[in-house]
């Protein structure tokens, strides 16, 4: 069991290495200077891109698939409430119980969530088209961490596979899509930081319906 | 023997006739050009698919490779496996194929306006439409132009405008346009000054407009007069459009946005007002600055800013009631969502016409029109352009408006398009137009 933690630990750091290392490459490309002077704030642009330009209102394509939306949000709360379990388990920190209880129904709406999104993947013809294997082998890595991590919080005995998909995910997380983790933001602050700037974002008043 | 000339090759025949691989510089050419915002998006997209319905090309065709992720996703599988990482070519890894290059061809050209609607509803934020033009400019390092592109990129680069007016006409035109204000208006003070050295701004315009919508110019002019504006217009550069800029061509686009700022050093000018074109605002206001490294104390605004203005500061009045009708408006991709120019255009029509109706989505959420991103100059995809315009045809027809108002050239032009081709029974009429029809004399 220690050799696992052991096991746990080295793979998060190597996977923050590498996330690290892969920022530090795309940001070596350089950013091109903005030169022409700003019509609207750059920074109220960030803050509308990585808050109320989130949300369903804001944005007609998680209206349009609002149960897709939905479900995301749910996926990656498990994510982070299946983390919080790894953390405290390899820590071997007890959880308080009513946290465990609340944790436990976030992993099973997640996981519910990562199964139904996986479904939806191999379904639809559209998902189908533009998917690869990283898609649906980052989904499952997740599915069966989050499993694990309820089967984890519930029976001590599932401590040790539990503690093995975590090495496993904790690799692939730089290697596979779910980068994204770190990229998400990049991307939603250099989106923010080009409509901030031009004056397009926040947006003025309500434009769709 | 009288040498035959040799017929240039046409932009399906050049597609045809690619090696079969072998791409090496353009994977380089990718690499060069790759910046940090798109390397940034090049790593996010998760493939959820959120994109689609985003996109007017799908909308209307329901064709997966309409679908903007799919296009992304050809760039992005080139840098994932070439570039990221290296940052330059990898020895060894699968490159580009001559079919992935026609498949590039027919996506990022024939799929894409560059209107960056995908981007607004991308989960990530991904700056789709920067992304396509530097996959546009990959093909054009291949000499992948379509034709009709390509000439009048090669127009431009010959004559100083897009459309070949040499400077004797233009100020020929000019000068009758200036007379026939005169006789019209019968005010014998009102100009359509050229080169007037030390004026507040030098107004740039879209070659359509001399060409064929000289109501437009004249439109400016009369409006510039009543507010009492020091302005000019420029013999040597005048060209408002940037066709470099669709290409991805950003050497060439930098060639062209210098000519507007030697005209004004040379004439003493510090302001640059642009006319109706959504495209030679966003080139012109965002990124020719960069594109020249320009730090200088420029100002660069459009026309529906100055107007605006003058309405605010009454010097200018309209009167609604010349305009009866019902006037909904199209808010051009390049000028709004792209560029910031939001609610100017609404401001001034409030003031000229009776009826105004917005369309639904508007502002940063309005679909294009459909003729954006070069495609009007592309004849390749007229037919895919046109049944793409479906969805701005449906648009303007639920608005029940009698009028479409756009503050674009390009959009005009395909707005009357598809006019015709849906049958919807409309007039199209520029912002400038409308408001020029409101104009009062001057109290006093
Ligand atoms: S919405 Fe963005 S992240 Fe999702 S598939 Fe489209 S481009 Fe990729
Ligand atoms: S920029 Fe516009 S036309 Fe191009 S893929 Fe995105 S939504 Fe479609």
């Amino acid at each position: 069991m220690n050799l696992l933690r052991w096991a746990v630990l080295t793979a998060g750091v190597i996977s923050l290495a590498v996330l690290i290392l892969r920022a530090r490459w795309a940001a070596a490309f350089g950013r091109p200077e903005s030169y022409a002077p700003a019509r609207g704030s750059a920074r109220r642009g960030i803050i509308y891109a990585l808050g109320r330009g989130l949300l369903p209102w804001e944005k007609e394509s998680a209206r349009l698939h609002l149960a897709t939306y939905v479900a995301g949000i749910l996926y990656h709360a498990g994510l982070f409430g299946a983390f919080a379990i790894l953390s405290a388990q390899a820590a071997d920190i007890a959880m308080p119980r009513p946290v465990a209880f609340l944790l436990r129904i976030d992993l099973a709406l997640g996981l519910f969530s990562g199964i139904g999104l996986l479904i939806k993947r191999a379904a639809r013809s559209l998902s189908r088209f533009l998917s690869r294997c990283d898609d649906y082998a980052a989904n499952l890595i997740v599915d069966l961490f989050l499993a694990f991590a309820l089967a984890a919080s519930l029976d001590a005995r599932a401590e040790v596979p539990f503690m093995a998909i975590s090495v496993i995910l904790l690799i692939y997380i730089p290697l596979g899509k779910i980068r994204h983790c770190l990229f998400f933001f990049r991307s939603r602050i250099g989106f923010g930081r080009l409509l901030g700037r031009r004056g397009v974002l926040p947006p003025g008043r309500a434009s769709a319906s | 023997m009288p040498e035959i000339p040799m017929r240039k090759r046409t932009w399906a025949e050049r597609l045809e006739d690619l090696p079969p691989r072998n791409f090496k510089a353009a994977i380089q050419t990718l690499a060069d050009i790759i910046d940090t915002p798109s390397a940034d998006g090049l790593e996010s997209c998760v493939r959820c698919g959120l994109c689609a319905e985003s996109c007017h090309y799908f909308l209307d065709d329901r064709d997966l490779r309409s679908v903007p992720a799919y296009k992304l996703n050809l760039i992005i599988r080139i840098f994932r496996r070439q570039i990221a990482g290296a940052g330059r070519p990898r020895r060894g890894a699968p490159g580009l194929s001559a079919a992935a290059i026609r498949e590039w061809a027919d996506a990022l050209y024939g799929r894409c306006t560059l209107c960056g609607r995908c981007m607004v509803n991308c989960t990530m934020g991904i700056r789709i439409p920067s992304i396509i033009r530097k996959g546009r400019a990959v093909l054009a390092s291949l000499g992948l132009v379509p034709d009709g592109l390509d000439s009048t990129l090669a127009t431009a680069r010959e004559t100083g405008n897009n459309m070949g007016i040499t400077r004797e006409d233009w100020m020929e035109t000019a000068a009758w346009l200036e007379e026939d204000l005169r006789t019209e208006t019968s005010d014998l003070r009102i100009r359509m000054p050229m080169d007037a050295a030390g004026a507040d701004f030098l107004y740039a315009v879209n070659p359509r407009e001399p060409k064929f919508y000289p109501l437009t110019l004249t439109a400016a002019a009369k409006l510039f007069h009543a507010a009492g504006r020091s302005w000019t217009l420029s013999s040597h550069a005048f060209d408002v459009t940037n066709y470099a800029y669709f290409v991805g061509d950003d050497a060439l686009a930098a060639r062209f946005a210098s000519r507007l700022r030697e005209a004004m050093d040379a004439l003493n000018i510090k302001t640059l007002v642009l006319s109706e074109c959504g495209h030679g605002f966003a080139s012109n206001r965002w990124e020719a600055a960069s594109w020249l490294a320009e730090k200088l104390d420029r100002e660069v605004k459009s026309v529906l800013e100055i107007v605006a203005e003058d309405l605010r500061a009454g010097r200018i009045r309209l009167d609604p009631d010349r305009n009866p009708k019902t006037v909904t408006l199209h808010d051009p991709c390049q000028l709004v969502r792209m560029g910031g120019i939001i609610e100017e255009q609404r401001e001034i029509l409030r003031h000229c016409v009776r009826r105004f109706v917005e369309m639904t989505p508007n502002r940063k959420d309005n679909y294009c029109c459909g003729g954006g991103g070069g495609q009007l100059s592309m004849s390749e995809f007229a037919a895919r352009r046109k049944s793409a315009g479906r969805i701005k045809a449906a648009q303007i027809a639920r608005t029940e408006a009698q009028v479409v108002a756009s503050p674009c050239h390009n959009c005009l032009d395909q707005l009357a398009d598809i006019n015709k081709h849906y049958r919807l029974g409309v007039e199209i009429k520029s912002v400038l137009e409308l408001a020029a029809e409101a104009l009062l004399p001057p109290q006093g």
